[in-house]
Parts: C-alpha cells; sequence; structure tokens
C-alpha cells in the first residue's frame, strides 16, 4: 500500500489541475472564511466558519480528488496494472486513497487550527477531532461509491457536483439555521449531523453525551456509501 | 523435475450476456514452455488469458497456476509477469519511478537500471510515462513483466507497435528469460513469431481450440505449395497444377520434394522456364486461413 501511496503522492503533486483542486481551492476558500470570521460570525458562528472550511476540504478537496483519481486510474487501465501485481485490493484503494487523506485532514488542521488561533478555540476539541474523522469516512465512502457511476475524470466534473455542492450546502443551512426547527431532514442530509457535530463542538453549549447520537446518521451514510460502492465499483473501464 | 504443469486449463467456460466467449475449454503448459494462443479476432484468447492472469473468474471448469487459483495474487504473482494488451501507466511517473512501483509490488527484486537496459529505455529513465510514444510504453510494459524474471511470462500481444529493432531485442529477453527455464505463454498476430518460437500453439477459434500442438503438428494437415507461371505455349505441366486467376499455377502437396523434383524435370525436359517459381512448407498463416475459411 505505501509503495503505491508514494507514487500517488508525487503524481498529485506533479499534476497542477488536481493540485488546485484538491488544495488551492479548498484552501483560499476556507481562508477567506476565516480572515473574515466577524463577519461570518455574525451570520452563524464560529462552528459554522469551521464546517464549512471541514466541508470545503472535505467535500471539494478530499471527494472530487478521491472520484477522480479513482476514474482516471481505471479508466487508463492503471488500476487494471496493479491488479497484475501481487497487492491486494484494499491495499491498492488504501494506496490510491491515503495520500490525499492524509493532506486533507492535515489542511483541515491547519485551518482549524488558524481559526482557533485567530478567534477562539473550540469548547470541546476531542468532539470536533471525532466529527472530524467521521466526515472524511463519510466523504471517502461516498467518493468510492461516486467513482463506480464515474467513467472519467471528465465525467467526475459532473458526478461528484451533487455530492460536493450538496453537503456544502447542507453545511451552510445548519450552520446558520440550526436545527431547531426540520430536524430529522436536516440530520439525515450528508453532512447534515456532521456540521451540528461541529457546531457544538467548536459553539459548546451541549453536553457531550447529547451529541454522541449526532454519529449515527453520519456513519449510517459511510454504511450506505460502502454498500453502494460494493454494487458499483469496478477496476476496469467499461466495454 | 515437478509435473505440476505451470497452468492448468479444464474445461474452461466464459460467458458475457449470453455470449459463449471461451467454450469448454482445456489445455497445459509445462514449465519451460513456451506456448502461443493464437487465433482470429473475438476468438477468445484475450478472455482466456485474463482468466490465466486472474483478472477474470471461469464461468464454469477451473484454471490453476503452479496449483493454485490464479486470483490469489498474494501465492500467485510474484512469479508471474504479466504484460496487458493495453498499457496501464501513471502518467505523471516517470520511466524509472513506474518500474519500481510496480516492481516493488510484484515482491520480486531487481535492479531498475538493468530492466530498463534490457529494453533499451535506459535514456528515458526520467522521462515521464505520458510523454512516452506507443511503442516506448509497449517496452516499459514487458519491462514490469519481466522484473525479477518470474517464472512465468505472460505477453499479451507484446510486439504490436514495436520497430523492428525493438521486437529483436524483445524476444533476445524473451530468449534469456528461457535460457533460465521460464515459461511463456504469449498471443500475437504475428503468426511467423509463433512459428518461429513457440515450442505448442493453441488455434482458437469462435471460443474453443480448433487446433492444439507443434508447429509441426498443425501445418501438417494442410498441403504445402508449389506456384508457379509459364510462358505462352508452354505444354500442360505436370503433376495437378490449378491455373489461378492471376494466370499463375498452384500445385497443393503432401510430398513437397518429390512434386518439385518432378516439375523441375519436366521443365527440364521440354525447355520451359518456369517463372516465378516457388514453393514452401505449409505456413501458419495457411492454417489460420483453412480455419478462417471453415
Amino acid at each position: 500500500m505505501w509503495t503505491i501511496a508514494r507514487g500517488e503522492l508525487i503524481q498529485i503533486f506533479r499534476n497542477r489541475l488536481v493540485l488546485v483542486t484538491a488544495l488551492v481551492l479548498p484552501a483560499a476558500l476556507s481562508a477567506f472564511f476565516v480572515f473574515r470570521h466577524d463577519l461570518f460570525t455574525a451570520v452563524g458562528s464560529l462552528g459554522y466558519i469551521a464546517s464549512l472550511a471541514l466541508f470545503f476540504v472535505a467535500g471539494i478537496g478530499l471527494y472530487t480528488t478521491s472520484v477522480t483519481t479513482l476514474a482516471s486510474r481505471r479508466q487508463n487501465l492503471f488500476l487494471k496494472r496493479l491488479r497484475s501485481t501481487a497487492a491486494g485490493d484494499a491495499g491498492i484503494l488504501g494506496g490510491l486513497l491515503v495520500p490525499i487523506t492524509v493532506l486533507s485532514v492535515a489542511q483541515i488542521g491547519v485551518i482549524l487550527g488558524v481559526l482557533a488561533a485567530v478567534a477562539g478555540p473550540p469548547a470541546n476539541p476531542l468532539l470536533l477531532v471525532a466529527a472530524v474523522v467521521a466526515t472524511v469516512a463519510m466523504m471517502l465512502a461516498l467518493g468510492l461509491a461516486t467513482a463506480g457511476l464515474t467513467n472519467s475524470p471528465e465525467h467526475a466534473q459532473v458526478t461528484t457536483l451533487p455530492v460536493s455542492l450538496g453537503v456544502i450546502a447542507v453545511g451552510g443551512w445548519v450552520g446558520i439555521t440550526g436545527t431547531g426547527d426540520l430536524t430529522l431532514l436536516k440530520r439525515l442530509l450528508p453532512g447534515g449531523s456532521a456540521t451540528e457535530l461541529v457546531l457544538d463542538a467548536w459553539n459548546g453549549g451541549r453536553p457531550a453525551a447529547d451529541s454522541l447520537v449526532l454519529f449515527g446518521p453520519t456513519l449510517a451514510w459511510v454504511v450506505v456509501a460502502v454498500a453502494l460502492a460494493a454494487r458499483l465499483f469496478r477496476w476496469e473501464p467499461r466495454r | 523435475m515437478s509435473t505440476t504443469p505451470v497452468i492448468d486449463v479444464d474445461r474452461l467456460n466464459l460467458t458475457y450476456d449470453g455470449f459463449a466467449a471461451v467454450k469448454d475449454l482445456s489445455f497445459r503448459v509445462d514449465r519451460g514452455e513456451l506456448y502461443a494462443l493464437l487465433g482470429t479476432n473475438g476468438a477468445g484468447k484475450t478472455s482466456t488469458l485474463e482468466t490465466i492472469e486472474g483478472h477474470r473468474a471461469p464461468g464454469s471448469g477451473a484454471v490453476r497456476v503452479f496449483g493454485k487459483d490464479p486470483r490469489d495474487r498474494a501465492a500467485v504473482r510474484p512469479r508471474m509477469g504479466i504484460m496487458l494488451q493495453e498499457s496501464g501507466f501513471a502518467p505523471d511517473l516517470t520511466v524509472r519511478e513506474t518500474v519500481r512501483l510496480v516492481g516493488r509490488l510484484t515482491e520480486r527484486t531487481d535492479d531498475v537500471g538493468r530492466v530498463l537496459g534490457v529494453v533499451g529505455l535506459t535514456r528515458k529513465a526520467a522521462t515521464k510515462v505520458g510523454r512516452l510514444s506507443g511503442g516506448e510504453k509497449r517496452r516499459l510494459d514487458f519491462a514490469t513483466a519481466v522484473y525479477g524474471s518470474p517464472e512465468l511470462v505472460v505477453l499479451d500481444e507484446p510486439t504490436t507497435g514495436l520497430d523492428i529493432q525493438s521486437r529483436d531485442a524483445l524476444w533476445d529477453a524473451v530468449d534469456r528469460l528461457r535460457e533460465g527455464g521460464a515459461t511463456i505463454v504469449l498471443t500475437t498476430h504475428y503468426l511467423e513469431e509463433a512459428q518461429q518460437r513457440a515450442d505448442r500453439i493453441g488455434l482458437m477459434h469462435q471460443g474453443a481450440f480448433h487446433r492444439e500442438g507443434t508447429v509441426a503438428e498443425l501445418t501438417r494437415t494442410l498441403p504445402a505449395t508449389i506456384r508457379f507461371g509459364l510462358p505462352p505455349r508452354a505444354p500442360a505441366p505436370p503433376l495437378h497444377a490449378a491455373r489461378q486467376a492471376d494466370g499463375q499455377f498452384l500445385v497443393e502437396t503432401f510430398g513437397l520434394q518429390k512434386d518439385l523434383h518432378t516439375l523441375l524435370g519436366w521443365a527440364q525436359d521440354h525447355a520451359v522456364d518456369l517463372q516465378d517459381l516457388r514453393a514452401g512448407p505449409t505456413r501458419l498463416d495457411d492454417v489460420f486461413r483453412a480455419i478462417d475459411n471453415s
């Protein structure tokens, strides 16, 4: 897995388009929100800014890049090449996805660290870390499932839009309006309960034990996405 | 020496969307052999090869490589090199990085520089794969297949797109692998390569073996040919020479030497100049055409 991961990391840094999509774009969007945190705190809260930054990175950087990477490697038969070696399927997928996952997690850490430094730390850092981990797992699983429906990197520009824009929109909606109304709907939408977790972790005001139930919908999305990926994912292009 | 075949295909069937791509195919390849799987387009040879490579599950029947299921990659792949029909590489990695990456994943050990030297890509070591020509990618593909000198090498149309020097270099490398005891399985559209090098050939047609055997066994079922032209007003030639549309005469014979002797004697006796005389044993091409026509 680490041999593949090393090769993948080299490719991320050699491909300008991937570099911009995976790292520069989410970082720039997040930087804007952090820079104008006074303005956006008035609209929502610091937790709202944190959740948006999380979904910029997880939705655009991690999810979109994962789908594009898998579709691209399948289309040019690199997946078949890797399966012609002794590497197992889990090792291949792990090797392809570990670099962008590590980069995304590091990016989230830096962005939230800067937000904490300039605007004040989160009320419950441990809960925040757990929320980030659950969100990253959800977006990776959704990426695997979406890759099954995606024929090429060009096609990924279309197939990733519903989820990547969707989680950002849901994050914004829940971040601004809270979950006082339409609670069930907001929590069941992908990214809804994860946003509420981040709000709770950053803003505080709710016992951590009460927030734990919010992991349910996020982890359910992981299970659904993995099940979909198991049905949809292909190792070779359609003939 | 072990009597277990390197490859054992037993009543293999493969079906796609109701179409039977491979039908009840059985054959074995022994250690050290060069076995050529040939056939018309759509004959089922790539499907068969991909099942041997472990990329495809048998619909029914069994395929064993080194006595194991070829889909058990951890057990089989360290002993097996695969050259796919189409190159599948990451365009942003260099040639050296690609060989190192794929080589390490085979769990064999080798020197990347040596392997690049074998395929003549030393000067391209720092070039990104995306900038290689089609022929250079085929050579890179071959390099990854022979990395670490595996016991079994599967070559799917290895010389397609290669210039003559690269083809010679590739066959030299295959010869060296065979000297080391490697088993080779290949498909190719260049029949003369199979004719020159294969120990045994499996000729596939419509998903099944039409014939299997050595080149001699395959070609002896069809007659050799003698072709010649005659000047105007020449007497009728001996033998059962059939006149072709181009005016040439064609003799099909299972006794090439005797009939050729007869023809030359007749020409000498009648002072006839045999024009454009050509005689030769049956070639694999002829066997192929016979299958296609059947």
